[in-house]
């Protein structure tokens, strides 16, 4: 009895039980009465080395076979017919004398519609997360009004107050009289001879993280920790003016801007595959410390030419970034492009720099006044 | 062929979770680069393990063709996301009020103003949606034929906005309406060959699959009216008491959407008809899919479970034995920790990728194997006499799903 396979000729939905012959003439022949289109009717001869078989197939007792095209009808270069065989001897059979069956044929010209398509995603990528988001965020951060602004911004400092873990705003706001007098007079001497577009206001947050924060609309919080590392007032008034810096260019409101912008690109390149969250959040991170470092430098130079004004010596802002440098020695440097500010070391050197050709100044406020400063959370 | 023929689901668990295993291995290796292949082969597989009269269904997409839609689809969207999210996120700012001297109103309209960004996506959602389905359909193929579905994702746009807002106006009630008229919108455009698909049926037969949770809502209303009314008389007992139902009647809701997508599906394969010929009858049991989700969330669960407690043991036990080893040399002792994190992670991340592929073996398949197996196709005998029809080219191949990652389990 020959062997027999279902047959379907990729034109109708008809299944036809076809006879099957393994020749020696590199043929495997396929014989049915109703067979069209062959070299002779009723049969039709399928080359061993035209024969495919589909990948990832679940059953192991049958083999489905097609043959390969010159070009692709959809996406895989194979023709419309379809032969099922079963039987565990021909299957050996077929396997054997079909050198090409597992073989993958490719369309010509894939290569170059790879690459072309490959370039013309990276470039529309690179254009708007560098060049078109940027530019919005930058007209955007312009046009929106002063006192929205600053609604927004006290709202983002409650949210930070909440991660910092108060229960209620206000809660870890510190404030004395002499302390919040003392603050007055510092934010005063600096912006003396450089006056501010936004009001400024500063909270001191009880927490003991050693940081500061610039949020929109002239919201700045010092964390208690910072002004405790701080040897001087007028490190803290470093401080206080590189973060006046970032609220007079708007810096955050930019950043906040661009965020939402970019939010949904970059989560889209890398998709949901198992450590994803991980790759995702290192690109995040390099592609906000692209932005970042250079308005940090901006900053820093506004806040020298701040402190210059008002007379007070940048080498408190020296000490304090040689301060900070010591406490990242504690772990080993990050390189520069995985760092959103600059080396606390190489701003430190400028900082002391611009000292050196100061004359004339004096601390930013008394030693009474700091004092106030340094108990404003007791 | 007979004129009654069945649907017969084919797959194993073991061939499909190594399958699993190497494909997401191969992904993470790529930075996610492979997920197109890697959902290509196992679409592949599950696809061939479907059969209907023994003949099997086949999968004929391939990564390439995704990876290439989904360049194009990334394209299109990081320009619309990104204008389009920055611009809505710039006129919710106009909205802020300061939270020191604002009304409740106020605060709600500023926190909607900061959720209508997510908006954006909706109408690209709905059309990856559409999208998806037309592409899966033109790449599946049974006895060589073709099934195919137009090119209308638009109108399912903003017919789904319509369905679905209204369904939401309504808090739910109108959820029939979208379901049917929404998947009547994608059958009637639907076809096998030459044979078009056509959805019969009405949007109302589909609220007897509504009832269980209408009794969940019923359960969590009264449970909670009488625990406060308790809770004020100070009766804590008979609270207690009417608390722990209103919790039974959430775990109904929740159980009764499953119910309802199952009682959904049934109804609408039934009422489908191809080519005014050939009837379908589906018989999925709400009971076999949420016993085979719990046993496989319980199976994960305890095998998640056993391999994390081996790590920390064998992380704890490596860390111990490097401080002591190397205790003469400081730098050995690091080098040793470094060792003993690099190996951590790698068994963490292997037991991710199990977890994956044991989930795809032991809640996904299971489910697909008791829907197909209850699929029944009456007048079959028509089937004979379709005829092919022209190859689609798949527009973005799914691209759009992949970029905003609807494209579910497989």
């Amino acid at each position: 009895m020959p062997e027999t396979g279902r047959y379907f000729d990729g034109e109708t939905g008809q299944r036809l039980t076809v006879d099957l012959t393994l020749t020696d003439q590199g043929v495997l022949r396929l014989s049915h009465p109703d067979l069209r289109g062959g070299s002779e009717p009723g049969h039709l001869d399928w080359p061993y080395d035209m024969i495919r078989a589909p990948g990832e197939q679940a059953r192991d007792d049958q083999l489905v076979l097609t043959l390969v095209a010159d070009s692709a009808t959809d996406s895989a270069l194979v023709q419309n017919v379809r032969l099922t065989l079963v039987g565990e001897a021909l299957l050996a059979d077929i396997r054997s004398l079909c050198p090409d069956l597992t073989k993958r044929d490719v369309a010509r010209g894939t290569g170059f519609k790879v690459v072309t398509r490959l370039g013309m995603a990276v470039a529309a990528f690179v254009l708007m997360i560098f060049v078109i988001l940027p530019a919005m965020a930058n007209t955007f951060a312009r046009l929106i009004p002063i006192d929205r602004e600053v609604a927004y911004g006290k709202s983002i400092v409650r949210n930070m107050e909440r991660l910092f873990g108060g229960a209620k705003a206000g809660d870890l706001v510190c404030s004395t009289p002499q302390g919040d007098a003392a603050l007055a007079r510092m934010v005063a001497r600096l912006t003396e001879n450089t006056p501010t577009q936004y009001d400024l206001n500063i909270a001191v947050m009880d927490h003991k993280m050693v940081n500061a924060f610039a949020a929109p609309g002239g919201q700045i919080v010092l964390v208690r920790g910072l002004i405790q590392k701080a040897g001087s007032a007028d490190e803290v008034a470093a401080v206080l003016a590189h973060e006046i810096a970032h609220v007079e260019s708007r810096d955050p409101t930019r950043g906040a801007l661009r965020a939402a912008g970019t939010a949904g690109l970059l989560s889209m390149v890398v998709g949901d595959f198992t450590g994803g969250g991980a790759a995702l959040a290192m690109t995040q991170w390099v592609l906000d410390a692209s932005y970042t470092r250079e308005a940090e430098a901006q900053a820093d130079a506004f806040a020298r030419e701040m402190l210059g004004r008002a007379g007070v010596s940048t080498a408190g802002m020296a000490t304090f970034f040689k301060t900070l440098d010591e406490m990242d020695s504690v772990v080993p440097d990050l390189p520069v492009y995985l760092s959103s500010h600059p080396s606390p070391a190489d701003r430190s050197v400028l900082a002391a720099s611009f000292a050196e050709m100061q004359s004339d100044t004096k601390p930013v406020v008394s030693d009474a006044d700091w004092q106030a400063i340094r108990n404003i959370c007791r | 062929m007979s004129a009654q023929i069945f649907g017969r689901y084919h797959g194993k668990g073991e061939p499909l979770f190594w399958l699993s295993v190497r494909t997401a291995l191969l992904t993470l290796l790529t930075l996610g680069i492979y997920r197109f292949w890697a959902r290509t082969r196992i679409r592949r597989y599950i696809w061939s393990a479907t059969s209907a009269n023994d003949d099997s269904f086949e999968y004929t997409g391939t990564g390439l063709e995704k990876f290439l839609g989904f360049l194009v689809a990334i394209v299109i969207l990081a320009i619309y996301l990104g204008i389009v999210q920055m611009g809505l996120f710039f006129a919710g700012l106009n909205l802020f009020v300061d939270p020191d001297s604002a009304s409740g109103a106020a605060i709600a309209r500023q926190v909607a103003a900061i959720y209508i960004t997510l908006f954006a996506v909706i109408p690209l959602l709905l059309f990856a949606q559409y999208r998806a389905r037309r592409y899966k359909m033109a790449r599946t193929r049974w006895r060589g034929i073709r099934f195919g579905m137009e090119s209308a994702a638009w109108g399912y746009v903003w017919r789904g906005i319509l369905h679905y807002g209204l369904a939401i106006i309504t808090l739910g009630i109108l959820v029939p309406r979208a379901t049917f008229c929404l998947e009547k919108y994608m059958t009637d455009r639907m076809w096998y060959g030459d044979a078009r698909f056509e959805q019969d049926g009405k949007w109302t037969g589909l609220y007897p699959g509504m009832k269980h949770i209408a009794i969940g809502v019923v359960l969590v209303l009264v449970g909670s009216v009488a625990t406060v009314v308790l809770g004020v008389a100070g009766s804590v007992g008979f609270a207690i008491l009417t608390g722990a139902l209103a919790v039974a009647g959430y775990v109904w809701i929740v159980v009764g959407a499953v119910y309802y997508r199952i009682y959904a599906f049934n109804y609408l394969t039934a009422h489908k008809i191809l080519d005014d010929k050939v009837g379908f009858y589906s018989q999925v049991k709400t009971s076999t899919v949420v016993f085979t989700y719990v046993v496989g969330i319980l199976i994960i669960g305890a095998v998640s479970s056993i391999a994390f407690t081996a790590m920390f043991l064998v992380a704890g036990a490596g860390a111990v034995l490097s401080g002591m080893g190397f205790e003469s040399s400081e730098t050995g002792g690091i080098a040793g920790f470094v060792m003993v994190g690099i190996i951590t992670t790698l068994f963490y991340i292997a037991i991710l990728l199990a977890m994956g592929a044991l989930s795809l073996v032991v809640i996904t398949q299971p489910i697909i194997a008791h829907l197909v197996d209850g699929i029944e196709v009456h007048g079959a005998q028509h089937l004979d006499d379709i005829q092919q029809r022209s190859a689609d080219q798949g527009a973005d191949a799914e691209g759009f799903a992949e970029a905003l990652d609807i494209g579910g389990a497989i």
